[in-house]
């Protein structure tokens, strides 16, 4: 495949931009600077970032703790699971470990 | 205590990240752009490019990114500081002014995580769903983008994979999934990993490979249907999206690695890459559909689009238009073409956008000795490198040059046009003729005047009251009627003298021969003489213009005496003398003038060696008070007043132009950008509107004018990267040490492409002479096609920046520093370079050589050499030897009569001494890991001694000395500090510590420190009590000032800048203290004893209303006694702190 089939039909959000875009007297250094951004209003944010205070490990015992009480209560809903506590059972072991 | 006042003159140029995007509207297409700390953002529009805000940020922006949430047609902005602070920002118009608000921010750091080792990396969930980020090692910290909820939070879920090179999004997903490039012992492998937003933990591994391509550094996520990654790696591409496995290895890949790439289409079909070579390639992927139906990546294609900046990120505007951002070199507006053009490019440069980083050296120097320095920067990498010469001054916009050498004077004139207020007519003046152009459109032709003499050199020609016009030659005054172009009227002086000088006003003329003065009035078709008197001496230079603008005549002329150099005051019409101020001295006047700036009026009076007196003029009694004196060039110097912006100015045309104006009641002199002016007038014709016509030795310039000054940067292109410089006055040239690529091949090493070392006409080799130490020869084994970097020294002339001269260095031989010295009692001016000889299998090079060069006749010698046992970081001259830290050593040399260099001493204190300031017989280290040591050599036993030294560790970038005790350093943690030697301390511990007195978060590496200002010295009034000046270049592209100030103006400006932080609100809302709190690895502690300039300039942007709210309450000391500072009080001292760059 050639290079301008590569070059084919090139995205286009509004065709008049760089239209009048001015190459005649060869390349343009610009010198432009724009107005600095000097706000001085207090807009409120709406949101706040915070970080998870609680320990990486910690937090992965807790979640290991919280399957572990919802693991049960689960079996008392649905007697049947049988199963799942057999499948569960060696998975807490190591965690434990 | 040390004061300091730190401000940026060239705000930061290298471009970090960009980004385009919907972001002020969901119509408008933006484009913006990371420098450092600073955000710039455009408009995409017909015309190209259109600047609208720069926008500063309180950190450094480790990544940018931009997402749209699904609910919306805006993109908005996510920013991850070097310190961890993150926001997410919005573009808003309201009352068609932008605003930005910051919808999310926090901080995400982690007191016990360690640093990722590939640094920060932020992506963001295609879905907006979620941020991602690696910050440390084993974690991978999320943020879950809850439009409800009023926090958002960070958590870390632990990750297996330690060494990432990247991560991704995958696009297609039911769950946000991350693509990883991990690296263990067996190699790189690529991994995907199923986020549970809910249970916040990594769920399931959808696929992965390892062994993936070699040296894979790069993801790019494909956008549905097709989905999966590309992973780019050394040489090879791949396209995985667990099933489909397609790999491309074009050979064109081989010389350079992929380092970013722009997605062109929304479907993801092409995309484009950009390497460290400034190649561009465009890959396609080209597709099927597989038995069910479904579109999978058959095939890979790339293609050279061809050569651009060397790229830091690409993205795609609009129509083939692409921004490529640079932080080794400019960065630039391209576009695509289906045509190659004739270098074989499918690329055209539109414009270009300069960037002086990276900057590793810099030299102050005042070229064309016009009283201010420029600076001349290494500037850029590689293929990018170039010499920048930057200097201050207000610029003149050349319109038009016409070429005509040996103008004597030159006026402006409205000839037969009535009806509008613009000129077109200039008149110039030659030795024995005067010729007459005229202005049609922007034509400009010969013509006559019918009464004008035009075998005479004209003295003054104006446009004058009565529709007439004057001409005086040095034979007669003659009136000619504007309408028939006739003489309607002439005045001679008595006895066939002839005129000397001449002062004219629209309505009155005054002429001087020898010592006598003549006032004549112009009247309706006739010069009426109305006074003549006998001067004491002969007049040499005079001035009528009225003081008052809305008058046509004037009540006082001024003249300029010989013989006893002075200039008096005299009544018109009666010729009375009011005052007469002696110059002293024996320089004649060459040009006095009266005028007002700011409703104070002066007399100033230029003198035949370009110094000019200037005073203020009582305009009832003709007293001249406030005498002050500056030199403004070294040639005689004309005044001509002119207007601009309405506001009145005055030129000084001289070997040195300069532009007279005052701010705040008082005169601001600042440098006009032109070698030399010799005349000048204003000119606003209909072509030329609002200009100047500047007369030089060979031309005449028709312009405008700047308003402000400010920075100018000239660049040299080098074509390879700069390291070194070194000004040599006496031979007037730079030395500059560069390093280029060159390719081995089988007849050895060729250039890989041509260059500034390449190109020039005289080039010389350094001789194998030091064989690597234990083998054998020193090697010149290496592969064919392997890349070496060829170091060599550029001699370049001062004025044109010609090189000149080219030495190259041997294989493996690296220039490490340099500096131009005279050496003991030899008369000459030599070279002095340092060289290593570094091979990557030693931990630190052991062998070196000191160098003395001698550049005579446009010819570089050799003149000694001396071998050493290590790399000499940094050379200094010490009291005519040669100082140089050597490894772990600070060692002199002295310059022996056989012309040789003879070590002296030597001192082993140093994990490597990297950089040396000399100061009488002090001597500053700066250590690569343990900050600042202060030594003394004492001549007489001929050792050094460590009189004290910091014992906090830093990794140091740059030192300065400032005074004898106060010491400047930077750091590897973008940090400034400066350390103080306490001589009065009591305790021999306390005197050999340094101890931490000032410290301040730049934000940016500081590559070198040089004393020297960019503004006049000494000229014209300052009320800032700045004490020094030490400017500095940065690894972004920054050059900045620090300088000394008293306490009591610190307090105040610490007071000021603290208000400011309240009322300017920190987008991102992290506060300035922490942006300023001194912050490494190892401590953060608040910024102290700096004053941020950059903030307190600000004040001179903020509304009338918003000044008066943060001065309020804000004290200033005035002669001692404490006062509350005014609004307008404030404003004088910040323009004048403007005013030190």
């Amino acid at each position: 495949m050639s290079v301008s089939e590569f070059l084919k039909g090139l995205p286009c959000h509004n065709e008049q931009n760089f239209s009048l875009f001015n190459t005649e007297n060869g390349i343009r250094t610009s010198l432009k600077r724009p107005s600095v951004y000097l706000p001085t209003e207090d807009l409120p944010s709406e949101q706040i970032i915070v970080t998870e205070k609680k320990n990486i490990l910690l937090r992965y015992l807790h979640q290991q703790w919280d399957k572990k009480i919802n693991a049960p209560k689960r079996r008392d809903n649905s007697e049947v699971g049988g199963d799942a506590s057999n499948r569960k059972r060696p998975r807490l072991e190591r965690e434990t470990n | 205590m040390a004061y300091l006042y730190g401000v940026t003159a060239q705000k930061p140029t290298a471009v970090t990240a960009c980004a385009t995007g919907n972001f002020t509207s969901e119509n408008d297409l933006n484009l913006i752009v990371a420098k450092n700390s600073q955000i710039d953002l455009y408009l995409v529009s017909p015309e190209g490019l259109r600047p609208l805000k720069e926008v500063n940020i309180y950190g450094q922006i480790a990544v940018m990114k931009h997402f749209r949430p699904a609910d919306s047609n805006k993109d908005l902005i996510f920013i991850l500081t070097a310190r961890y602070n993150a926001m997410i920002l919005e573009f808003k118009m309201i009352r068609d002014e932008i605003n930005i608000i910051t919808k999310a921010h926090g901080n995400v750091a982690d007191q016990v995580g360690k640093p990722s080792e590939s640094g920060i990396i932020a992506v963001i969930d295609p879905k907006a769903r979620v941020i991602g980020m690696s910050l440390y090692v084993g974690v991978f910290t999320i943020i879950p983008l809850d439009k409800d909820t009023s926090e958002l939070k960070a958590t870390s879920l632990r990750m297996d994979e330690h060494s990432i090179y990247d991560v991704e999004f995958l696009h297609g997903c039911a769950n946000p999934t991350i693509i990883v490039i991990h690296k263990d012992t067996d190699g790189r492998h690529v991994k995907t990993h199923e986020i549970n937003l809910r249970d916040k933990e990594f769920t399931k591994i959808a696929w992965k490979q390892d062994n993936v391509e070699t040296e894979a550094t790069m993801l790019i996520p494909v956008p549905t249907p097709l989905g999966g990654a590309i992973v780019v790696g050394r040489e090879s591409i791949v396209y995985h999206d667990g099933i489909v496995y397609t790999a491309v290895a074009p050979s064109i890949f081989k010389q350079s690695t992929i380092n970013c790439y722009a997605r062109v289409d929304s479907k993801g079909l092409r995309y484009l890459l950009g390497n460290m070579y400034g190649q561009l390639f465009m890959l396609l992927l080209i597709t099927e559909e597989n038995p069910k139906g479904v579109l999978t990546v058959k095939e890979l294609e790339v293609e050279l689009l061809g050569e651009i900046s060397t790229p830091e990120c690409i993205t795609y505007l609009d129509n083939g238009v692409l921004f490529i951002g640079s932080r080794h070199g400019d960065s630039q507006l391209v576009k695509l073409t289906k045509i190659k053009n004739e270098n074989g490019s499918y690329v055209i440069p539109m414009e270009t956008f300069t960037n002086l980083g990276p900057i590793l050296d810099l030299c102050v120097v005042d070229l064309d000795r016009q009283g201010q320095g420029q600076i001349i920067t290494c500037s850029g990498s590689y293929k990018e490198g170039s010499l920048r010469i930057i200097r201050i001054g207000i610029g003149i916009q050349e319109h038009a040059c016409i070429d005509l050498p040996g103008i004597k004077g030159m006026w402006s004139l409205k000839v037969g046009i009535d009806d509008t207020p613009f000129e077109n007519t200039l008149v110039l003046a030659f030795v024995g003729h005067t010729r007459i152009l005229t202005l049609t459109g922007e034509e400009v032709e010969e013509t006559e005047i019918q009464g004008f003499l035009n075998d005479q050199q004209t003295f003054y020609c104006g446009n004058v009251e009565y529709d007439q016009i004057i001409q005086v030659t040095p034979l007669t005054a003659r009136l000619v009627k504007c309408s028939t172009r006739q003489l309607v009227s002439e005045w001679k002086p008595p006895g066939d003298k002839r005129i000397g000088v001449v002062g004219c006003n629209p309505s009155q003329l005054v002429c001087a021969s020898a010592c006598d003065l003549y006032y004549i009035e112009i009247e309706d078709g006739k010069l009426v003489e109305r006074n003549h008197k006998a001067l004491e001496y002969e007049v040499a230079c005079l001035d009528i213009t009225p003081l008052d603008e809305n008058k046509s005549k004037s009540d006082l002329v001024v003249v300029g005496l010989w013989t006893d150099i002075s200039a008096v005051i005299i009544t018109l019409p009666d010729l009375e003398t009011m005052y007469t101020e002696k110059l002293g001295g024996e320089i004649i006047p060459r040009s006095i003038l009266m005028t007002t700036f700011e409703g104070i009026n002066y007399l100033l009076c230029a003198l035949g060696d370009g110094s000019m007196f200037y005073f203020n003029l009582n305009k009832t009694d003709g007293s001249l008070t406030d005498k002050k004196k500056v030199t403004l060039g070294t040639q005689p110097t004309i005044l001509k007043t002119f207007k601009s912006f309405s506001t009145t100015n005055v030129f000084a045309c001289s070997d040195r132009p300069t532009v007279i104006y005052s701010s705040n009641h008082k005169l601001v002199f600042s440098n006009v950008n032109l070698k030399e002016v010799n005349h000048m007038c204003s000119l606003n014709a209909e072509a030329y509107p609002d200009s100047l016509a500047l007369a030089t030795k060979n031309s005449v310039i028709l312009g405008t004018i700047d308003e402000i000054q400010k920075l100018h940067i000239r660049t040299v292109p080098l074509g390879e990267g700069p390291r070194r410089i070194a000004y040599q006055e006496s031979s007037q040239t730079f030395a500059v040490s560069t390093f280029r690529t060159d390719i081995q091949d089988k007849s050895g090493l060729v250039p890989a492409r041509p260059s500034a070392s390449t190109q020039t006409q005289n080039i010389t080799m350094s001789a194998n002479t030091l064989p690597k130490p234990g083998a054998g020869t020193s090697g010149s084994n290496s592969e064919i096609g392997q890349e070496v970097e060829t170091n060599n020294l550029l001699i370049i002339d001062q004025n044109t920046f010609e090189v000149l001269h080219a030495h190259q260095f041997m294989q493996n031989e690296y220039v490490v520093s340099l500096m131009s010295a005279k050496l003991g009692d030899d008369p000459q001016t030599y070279y002095v370079v340092s060289t290593a000889l570094v091979y990557f299998d030693e931990a630190e090079p052991k062998i070196g050589r000191i160098i003395i060069f001698h550049y005579l006749d446009g010819k570089l010698i050799q003149i000694a050499e001396t071998k050493i046992d290590g790399s000499c970081h940094s050379l200094v001259e010490f009291n005519g030897k040669v100082l140089a830290g050597i490894n772990s050593f600070v060692r002199l040399y002295e310059w022996t009569s056989e012309k040789e260099l003879r070590m002296e001493c030597n001192i082993q204190n140093n994990i490597t001494a990297l950089y040396l300031k000399a100061k009488g017989d002090f001597i500053l280290v700066g250590d690569l890991m343990r900050s600042i040591t202060l030594l003394q050599h004492k001549q007489m036993e001929g050792v050094f001694v460590e009189i004290a030294r910091d014992c906090d560790p830093k990794w140091m970038r740059a030192v300065e000395i400032l005074d004898d005790d106060t010491f400047l350093g930077s750091e590897n943690c973008c940090n400034l500090f400066v350390c103080q030697k306490d001589s009065a301390a009591t305790a021999d511990e306390e005197r050999q510590l340094l101890p931490e007195v000032a410290r301040f978060h730049l934000g940016d590496i500081v590559n070198v420190f040089r004393h020297g200002s960019l503004v006049m010295q000494n000229v014209g009034e300052r009320t800032t009590p700045t004490q020094g000046c030490v400017l500095y270049g940065t690894v972004y592209g920054a050059i900045g000032i620090v300088t000394q100030i008293p306490q009591d103006f610190y307090e105040f400006l610490h007071s000021l800048e603290e208000r400011l932080t309240h009322t300017i609100k920190s987008v991102g809302k992290i506060e300035h203290s922490f942006w300023r709190s001194y912050h490494s690895g190892q401590k953060t502690e608040p910024c102290e004893g700096f004053i941020d300039g950059d903030l307190i300039e600000c004040f001179l942007d903020l509304s009338r209303e918003k000044m008066r709210e943060t001065v309020e309450g804000l004290e200033m000391s005035v002669n001692g006694v404490k006062q509350e500072a005014t609004v307008d009080d404030v404003i004088k001292i910040v323009e004048d702190l403007t005013r030190i760059h």
